[in-house]
């Protein structure tokens, strides 16, 4: 029974450290490539960044935010966001940009401004891919947080680290159970939120 | 700073770590990329199965890289052994979907080409299909690369070896300038690999690209 309460304050530090931080991510992410799409500089910067950051081990990510940062729940966020907010840039970016140029041009010709372009046209065809990269990032944010526990960040990695060192299987299941239940569960609820939000004539393309 | 960096090398056998880490790499490697390809070869001549497959193999993609490590343990045990499966189990996904759907979508031409020349099904895989899915494969192997640096890093936590010992050492001691050299030193690595990785399939796509797939 105290494992029990144990395990469900654990893994409310989880979710505030890794949704939190994707939360973060997913609107810094679509800002940021919304503003690359209108920048080329930026979107060069950005896209070279994204494919080095994404040959990197996390652990390697986690281990180099000590030296610089400390160690804590803010340094685990700073890894975190490093790791899933490339992602989720690149991915939008690459959706937004990859639109038919015959859309924008119908889209221009009945008069739309940049701005409903973007909204009704560019971003409902951009899902697919930018939804890709947000359940990338999701699944990357959920590893990550386990792995932060070793900076202290606390939440469910805790147990494993604790299981670990002390060779206790039962508690490193303890530790990894929630975390696959939590993982699964985004990918299905991603799933289903992207489905929703695609316009019913976009829906039999994706 | 070099005869530092020379020292912490020295002290922490960050030689020995690296050929540690290579070899669980390359022993990974070559499995997963005889398994993944051998796996979307086989789902592509039998489509009926594939759709069930490919939902494990991506139910096993969702699994965080340590859960899955540390799943293995009651299993393997410690070490190296769970470290190599959890890199296979994680690569082989990514090299079969992309073999699948290099051999799925291969230019209607070519097949009738082959067609019309005489070729049986058989000769159509093996002498249309699989070359010109052969950039795609490459694809699929690059992304296996980095899953697999990724996963042997954090074999250094259960006791594998390789690049993630000094890295836990450095931050369980909180020792600033082995986990700055650690840590730089495996993103090297991977970006080293990544790049020969992305090289290959340049040169695959170079030879075997002709606008379609």
């Amino acid at each position: 029974m105290e494992m029990f309460s144990k395990i469900l304050t654990l893994t409310a530090e989880h979710l505030a450290l890794a949704y939190g931080s994707l939360a973060i991510s997913i609107l810094a992410g679509i800002a940021l490539a919304v503003a690359s799409l209108y920048n080329r500089k930026l979107a060069v910067v950005i896209i070279t960044l994204a494919n080095l950051v994404e040959a990197i081990p996390s652990f390697a990510v986690v281990a180099l935010v000590v030296p610089l940062m400390g160690i804590g729940f803010r340094p685990a966020i700073v890894a975190i966001l490093f790791r899933a907010l490339l992602p989720i840039i690149k991915n939008t970016y690459i959706g937004l940009k990859n639109v038919d140029a015959a859309y924008l041009e119908a889209a221009k010709g009945i008069g739309l401004t940049n701005f409903q372009i973007l909204k009704v046209i560019r971003f409902p065809h951009a899902y697919p891919p930018m939804f890709a990269g947000i359940k990338f990032a999701a699944i990357l944010t959920n590893g990550i947080a386990v792995l932060t526990a070793i900076i202290g960040s606390g939440g469910l990695g805790k147990l494993v680290f604790e299981g670990l060192a002390s060779f206790n299987v039962k508690k490193i299941i303890y530790g990894i159970i929630p975390v696959m239940l939590i993982s699964l569960a985004t990918e299905v609820i991603l799933t289903l939120a992207e489905k929703k939000i695609t316009p019913a004539a976009l829906r039999k393309q994706a | 700073m070099l005869s530092e960096i020379f020292q912490l090398w020295d002290m922490h056998k960050l030689g020995l770590r690296t050929l540690e880490h290579l070899s669980m790499f390359g022993l990974a490697m070559i499995f997963s990329i005889f398994l993944g390809i051998g796996i979307g070869i086989v789902l592509y001549t039998n489509k009926k199965i594939s759709n069930t497959v490919f939902n494990i193999l991506n139910l096993i993609q969702v699994i965080p890289t340590l859960a899955l490590l540390v799943l293995l343990l009651p299993l393997l045990g410690l070490g190296k052994l769970p470290t190599v499966v959890a890199c296979i189990l994680y690569s082989v996904l990514p090299i079969a979907r992309n073999t699948y759907s290099g051999l799925a979508n291969i230019g209607k031409d070519y097949i009738e080409t082959g067609k019309a020349v005489g070729l049986s099904g058989k000769d159509i895989l093996i002498k249309i299909r699989i070359p010109l899915a052969l950039p795609l494969i490459a694809g699929g192997i690059r992304i296996a690369v980095v899953f697999t640096i990724g996963v042997i890093t954090l074999g250094g936590l259960i006791a594998a070896g390789g690049l993630g010992a000094p890295l836990q050492t450095g931050i369980h001691l909180y020792d600033k300038p082995l986990i700055l050299f650690t840590g730089i030193w495996v993103g090297l690595i991977a970006l080293i690999f990544d790049g020969i990785g992305a090289l290959g399939e340049k040169l695959l796509k170079k030879r075997y690209h002709y606008g379609n797939v």
